[in-house]
């Protein structure tokens, strides 16, 4: 198999690197970053950089914009379930995620586009917020005239991102791909609201990635042609891709969390979806390590999966002996799960990094089921959003390490396959 | 004064009050499940259901190795062959078919239908006329490619483009490089003939995703 024989370096690459980020960012500022309850909403990413490379702006984008998506959907949930504290916390980070897509817009095209997108923008989620709530109330008249005003945006938003892209970007083309988002999120308040969450946990994940996507558009929009199209290379897709990925399985999980304390059909919507993300991370690992160490690699993700949702039934069933085991299972879980990394780099390397860092992963869904189950919905949101940044680090970390790997051990050069000339064709 | 009796009876209401309470989501600061309606209040009429599916919640396991590829039809070229696995040769190249008229599937890497680049390798000519990849620089743009798997199913690509790279520049990232996407690779020789080196100088390689 192409890569087995570069595992053990890209392991190792990946373990240095995942420690470095969890203890050089997130794991070492959790506490402090999840102890306040009120006084802040959220986590934002640092300010880029003046000097970020193409790669950055792309992830900033696609990770904010894929948040957008989230928190859009989540603000349709809280209005449908007429929970004002958790509506409050999500208007709250929706506004700390605009400021911040600003920012980089300001940043990577100039302060005159920021000004605009943040005008559009705040037209866009002040129309979306009025669907969420007249589609929550039954109200027909109220979501026909926000759905109007919602795809009015859409053309302005393609008007402007042709423009700002100095016409590299069609205006049609992003109007069109705008709709299809809004749409997606109309559909989920609308099935969400009417009890079909099956629909709405699967519109979920798909206008994630929609809208992750949108952060790619954006990114080439804002980078001169050259850089631009160097986006486009096959590592920096597969760092997009498993940065969607990770960020997707921490924010269903934590659906599947919070669905817990609303009821079995909707804990079930969600969980498919987790599986279903499950599912998709075994295959993309199928694609790198192959089959027989990918169907490995799922057994172990799986108990990590499981052992947080042991935890999630024993805080919801106010067990706290329960609470107790299911914390020293997941524990185990993360211990094994390091154990499958230092098998594939032939104990070459010692699990405990590694175990640190996927512990880190797990805190922060504890944290965040405690925190929601006391109804500190704040506290909920921080580590909610620390969580999300720390995934997309990680993936990062891994694909610098695939990258090292694959660049020795792909295969060499173009196929001798013809015999004699008699296709001869300058 | 009260008696056993009384004193029983009312541990019993004061009992079903609290349990009713913390149901309703009056219990207290840690009530949690029924105490909270994290997303839509009116599904909690039904609290009991929602802990026993999380209880029961088993996360997916099986996972299922997509069978290997072992037949290619592409109608427009008019190419149905077996598909031979292919391994890597000395040089760190992929090998290629050892027949003229098959083609052969690149088994150190995706499996058509996986996110990743499948790549299948054909002859372009033998030193007696057409190989199998004869008439692959015909293909175009919205051309189907079906490939048959070893359980019989089938998965089928769409072309998205062709091109023509000296074998001096091949895109080995575009051709190999995994991603998340199911993508195909079919990749054979041609532009020009070097009698010297026995070789064709170029490879044409065409790009197709997943259409079903």
């Amino acid at each position: 198999m192409r890569v087995r024989a570069g595992l053990p370096a890209l392991v190792a690459v990946l373990v240095a690197a995942v420690v470095g980020c969890t203890s050089g960012g997130d794991a070492g500022s959790r506490s402090a970053a999840v102890t306040a309850t009120t006084a802040h909403h959220t986590v934002t990413p640092t300010s880029l950089p003046a000097d970020a490379s193409p790669r950055e702006v792309r992830a900033r984008f696609e990770q904010l914009l894929g948040q957008h998506a989230l928190l859009a959907v989540r603000l349709a949930r809280s209005e449908a379930a007429k929970a004002p504290e958790l509506q409050k916390v999500v208007e709250g980070s929706l506004a700390a995620n605009a400021d911040a897509i600003a920012q980089t817009v300001g940043m990577s095209f100039d302060g005159a586009q920021a000004d605009r997108f943040r005008q559009l923008w705040q037209g866009y989620t002040d129309e979306l917020a009025a669907y969420a709530d007249a589609a929550a109330a039954g109200n027909r008249a109220g979501a026909e005239e926000a759905r109007t005003a919602l795809l009015d945006h859409c053309d302005a938003w393609g008007a402007w991102l042709a423009e700002a892209s100095g016409g590299r970007i069609q205006a049609a083309t992003a109007t069109k791909n705008a709709q299809a988002r809004v749409e997606q999120l109309m559909d989920q308040a609308d099935a969400y609201a009417d009890g079909d969450f099956a629909t709405a946990y699967k519109l979920e994940r798909a206008t994630y990635q929609g809208t992750y996507g949108t952060g790619t558009t954006l990114a080439r929009a804002s980078l001169p042609a050259k850089e631009a199209a160097g986006l486009d290379a096959a590592p920096e897709n597969l760092r997009s891709a498993f940065a969607m990925l990770l960020g997707e399985h921490m924010e269903l999980v934590i659906d599947a969390q919070r669905a817990t304390f609303a009821g079995s059909p909707e804990f079930e919507a969600a969980a498919a979806q987790v599986n279903a993300n499950t599912a998709t991370l075994a295959k993309a690992m199928g694609g790198i390590v192959g089959p027989e160490k990918a169907a490995e690699f799922q057994r172990a993700w799986a108990n990590h999966v499981e052992g947080l949702m042991d935890y999630t039934a024993a805080v919801a069933g106010n067990d706290q002996a329960a609470r107790t085991v299911a914390k020293e299972n997941l524990d185990g879980f993360a211990e094994r799960l390091a154990l499958y990394f230092s098998d594939v780099v032939r104990n070459v390397l010692t699990t405990d990094p590694l175990t640190d860092a996927i512990t880190a992963h797990d805190e922060h869904l504890i944290d965040q089921v405690d925190a929601f189950a006391a109804k500190d919905y704040a506290r909920a949101q921080q580590v909610q959003d620390a969580g999300y940044q720390q995934m997309l680090g990680v993936a990062n970390v891994l694909v610098d390490a695939i990258e090292k790997v694959m660049a020795a051990d792909m295969p060499a050069g173009g196929s001798k396959t013809g015999g004699g000339g008699a296709h001869d064709h300058p | 004064m009260t008696t056993g009796r009384t004193r029983r009876a009312a541990t019993a209401t004061v009992a079903a009050l609290a349990a009713l309470l913390t149901l309703a989501g009056c219990g207290g600061p840690r009530a949690g499940y029924a105490g909270v309606s994290s997303t839509v209040a009116t599904t909690t009429d039904r609290p009991g259901d929602a802990l026993e599916a999380v209880r029961g919640f088993r996360s997916t396991r099986g996972y299922r190795a997509t069978p290997v590829p072992v037949r290619l039809e592409i109608d427009r070229i008019g190419v149905a062959t077996r598909l031979q696995r292919l391994g890597r040769a000395g040089d760190g190249t992929v090998e290629v078919p050892s027949a003229w008229g098959v083609a052969g599937w690149y088994a150190g890497g995706t499996r058509p239908g996986d996110p990743g680049s499948a790549v299948i390798l054909g002859h372009v000519d033998s030193r007696s006329g057409p190989a199998v990849f004869y008439r692959l620089r015909e293909l175009r743009p919205g051309d189907r490619v079906e490939v048959v798997r070893a359980d019989g199913s089938r998965v089928r690509f769409t072309v998205e483009r062709l091109e023509q790279v000296d074998k001096r520049r091949f895109p080995t990232d575009d051709v190999y490089y995994p991603t998340l996407a199911p993508r195909l690779r079919l990749v054979t020789c041609g532009g020009a003939f070097d009698p010297a080196s026995g070789h064709y100088r170029s490879n044409v390689i065409v790009y197709a995703r997943l259409s079903g």
